[in-house]
């Protein structure tokens, strides 16, 4: 009865520290789509993919979606300022002084954009144990863009136009001005 | 703390147990049987419920079809109703709220992600709206179009403005089909928009496919635009990297026809899928 008790005790005791062990599930490579690991290439078009593994699956589809979509936005504009820093630090006296040397890199990676078109064109959801990973592919075509800028330009020049006539008139007033002053 | 307090709460208190004459007695005093009861209850309950999924469903509840010009369809639904006209009633206001929605609606979505070494967070928000006004539009000038009933719940399609025709439309009840494509990869066209809402392991089949539906909204609007904000930076020394990011994205849009054209559900993993379409000629977004 006694070893039965002791075992009984045991046995929950085993399947806890296996599972403490076990880690995170890992996804299996043959899981992984293709178009996540090799991202497809062309002319007209910036791909990017993102992935996400969560405990709810809405909130991998989220995750994955905006990690893919930063990815598109980082590629179109980023701005990198990396600052290197070199120093160098002495303490104690005489000969007992150390100098140590510490290098330090920062990299800073700043990205604000609005992306028009910027589509989820492939998506797939694992499951990891109790974990959904969610996988995005994100396309940006750059066309869209092209249009865009065009578009951004034909409004550019419009509002130019319509301040040189306004210029244009101001310069008319002011001639007005100066023959009313004369017939004054 | 909480708990405690919750949970005195619950307690039916001795007063109270004096005072009621038959109904919290014999709560008091048939508790180990009421408990043994639930113990079949519950699971019976969940196992029903596994077995009544939503199999049986009206051919356009799965693919919506092409509308005649000028004429807009939207589907509605409810669970199962002993009174029939109430689960009718219920179809009827879910399918004019969503032929509301697909006029016009106001999304305002953002995410923010936070991740350092040690912490990271995710909050997404979704914020929906649609003019009062337009649902009323709507309420007085509509049409039933076809309605189905399953084991499962009551089905209606409707049609916006009001028709005096009978239209030719599929109306066969099945079951689900093959997966389709649009579930991994969205179709690829030069005219429409496209979202896909996906949602999982819903206790209700009617809450799965409302979250689904708008879920696809929200979709549709972020492929259509999306302000992106992001600070990634990585900074490293003799011995370490410490990498963290904040990511924002965000639109305030307001949709104008965007309609759910497709449903499918992914019997296997309990996973609901709606698909939403928007022509791209029609104005604003």
């Amino acid at each position: 009865m006694k070893k039965l008790i002791v075992i009984a005790l045991l046995i929950p005791l085993a399947l806890m520290l296996v599972n403490c062990g076990g880690g995170k599930p890992k996804a299996k490579m043959d899981d992984i789509p293709e178009w996540y690991l090799n991202p497809p290439k062309a002319e007209d078009a910036i791909y990017e993919a993102g992935d996400a593994a969560k405990q709810s699956m809405g909130l991998a589809k989220e995750a994955a979606d905006a990690r893919a979509r930063d990815a598109i936005a980082r590629t179109l504009e980023v701005k990198v300022s990396n600052m290197l820093k070199n120093f160098m630090q002495e303490s104690g006296i005489g000969e007992d002084a150390e100098a140590l040397e510490f290098t330090s890199s920062v990299s800073k990676q700043v990205a604000n954009t609005v992306l028009r078109g910027c589509r989820i064109v492939k998506r797939e959801m694992k499951t990891e144990g109790a974990l959904y990973h969610a996988y995005s592919l994100a396309e940006y075509n750059l066309n869209s863009l092209i249009q865009e800028t065009l578009n951004e330009a034909r409004k550019q020049k419009a509002l130019y136009n319509e301040a040189k006539a306004n210029l244009s008139f101001d310069d008319l007033e002011k001639e007005i001005q100066k023959l009313e002053a004369v017939g004054q | 703390m909480i708990w405690k307090k919750r949970f005195k709460s619950s307690k039916p208190s001795v007063s109270k147990l004096k005072k009621t004459p038959a109904g919290l007695l014999q709560f008091g005093g048939c508790f180990p049987t009421m408990s043994r009861l639930y113990s079949i209850i519950v699971p019976v309950v969940f196992l029903l419920n596994g077995l009544t999924a939503q199999n049986i469903i009206p051919e356009w509840f799965e693919k919506l079809p092409d509308s005649p010009k000028g004429i807009f369809y939207s589907v509605g639904y409810s669970g199962k109703y002993q009174n029939q006209s109430l689960a009718r009633e219920v179809a009827i206001s879910r399918a004019l709220t969503n032929m509301a929605k697909q006029h016009q609606v106001r999304l305002i979505f953002e995410i923010e992600e936070f991740a350092d070494g040690r912490f990271r967070l995710l909050n997404p928000s979704f914020e929906l709206s649609y003019d009062e006004s337009v649902l009323l539009n709507v309420s007085t000038n509509y049409s039933p179009v076809d309605s189905s009933i399953t084991n499962d719940g009551y089905y209606i399609l409707i049609a916006c403005p009001s028709i005096e025709r009978r239209l030719h439309i599929p109306s066969n009840d099945k079951t689900w089909e093959k997966q389709p494509e649009w579930t991994k990869a969205l179709p690829d066209s030069r005219r429409y928009n496209y979202g896909v809402g996906i949602v999982s392991k819903y206790s209700s089949w009617v809450r799965a496919w409302k979250d689904a539906d708008e879920y696809a909204r929200f979709d549709l609007g972020k492929n259509i635009q999306i302000e992106a904000q992001s600070v990634h930076t990585a900074k490293r020394d003799n011995r370490f990297v410490v990498e963290s990011k904040i990511i924002r994205q965000s639109y305030d849009m307001t949709l104008k026809n965007s309609i759910i054209i497709a449903r499918w559900y992914d019997q296997k993993n309990d996973t609901y899928y709606s698909l939403c379409r928007k022509d791209r000629r029609s104005n604003p977004y």
